[in-house]
């Protein structure tokens, strides 16, 4: 039962071949190009929605903060697309392969925090000592603050990775149990019938949050540093 | 738990830079916000002579003298 629970899970390769990398790819058909002054009706809403979405994250950065625009809505539309592609059924969702979530954690974690410490040294050092701490308590709240800091980017991984595997797992155990009640009573399949909607209902909200969530972690990490 | 293989962790990301890193940003890259092209009203430089400040009868058509 283990072994059919989490074979959704398991990364894709077809005869050998890694057809992960193309399901990883697969987002950015989804994101057409615009050729022409007007657009049509697709690009011209995913436009309206970056600008959007850029108008709200950028506003709180400095000029320096603000070169990181491209990445941080490429990151919140890469993740949140593939999280909403995961909702399909028999859908292989790459998020939440820690991997990944790994890999794109750790780069952007280090580099915010790399370019702190090229550019404001004295002030991100500062940030491991909070204000009026009293003297004998500053060894231990320093290390405490270099733990918290370190375990950032792990965070951010696990986070995502965790939200979104509960999630599936949940709509495949529920979506069973509905199907396995059919047969023995009709009235408790329908009550696990309307949770898994309302779980499928969830599970949209938390693909957007998710992106979301990491996208605005990463950008206040941007901001302590610039 | 398959998500600790970490013989496919390597080709996943890759896959995962080329696409973050790559191919997305080179589709939001070409995302263009033009300003609205309504003209912007210019402040004029030169400013009226005395005798041009105000409209005067004398250039009412009908006062010129009669050709």
């Amino acid at each position: 039962m283990n072994e059919n629970l989490f074979s959704s899970f398991i990364t894709p390769t077809m005869m050998g071949l890694p057809i992960v990398i193309l399901i990883i790819m697969f987002p950015t058909l989804l994101f057409p190009i615009p050729t022409r002054l007007i657009n049509n009706r697709l690009v011209s809403a995913q436009q309206w929605l970056a600008q959007l979405i850029l108008k709200q994250m950028m506003m709180m950065h400095s000029p320096k903060g603000r070169t990181w625009a491209l990445m941080l809505i490429s990151l919140i539309m890469f993740i949140g697309s593939t999280n909403l592609l995961g909702l399909l059924p028999h859908s292989f969702t790459p998020t939440t392969q820690l991997s990944m979530n790994l890999g794109m954690a750790i780069p952007l974690w280090a580099g915010a925090v790399i370019t702190g410490f090229r550019y404001k040294t004295k002030a991100s050092l500062a940030h491991f000592l909070p204000q009026g701490t009293p003297v004998p308590l500053i060894p231990m709240l320093v290390i405490i603050e270099t733990i918290s800091l370190f375990i950032q980017p792990m965070a951010l991984a696990v986070r995502l990775t965790a939200n979104i595997t509960a999630g599936h797992l949940l709509m495949h155990l529920i979506g069973s149990a509905a199907l396995a009640l059919i047969s023995i009573s009709p009235t408790t399949a329908l009550i696990t019938f309307i949770i898994l909607i309302l779980l499928t209902i969830l599970e949209f909200a938390v693909a957007l949050i998710q992106a979301y969530v990491f996208t605005l972690l990463v950008s206040l990490y941007l901001h302590d540093n610039t | 738990m398959p998500q600790l293989d970490t013989s496919t962790w390597l080709v996943t990301i890759i896959a995962m830079i080329l696409t973050l890193f790559v191919l997305i940003q080179l589709k939001f890259h070409k995302y263009s916000y033009p300003l609205s092209p309504a003209p912007k009203t210019f402040k004029s430089t030169s400013f009226p002579t005395p005798w041009e400040t105000k409209w005067t009868k004398i250039y009412s058509p009908l006062l010129l003298p009669q050709q």
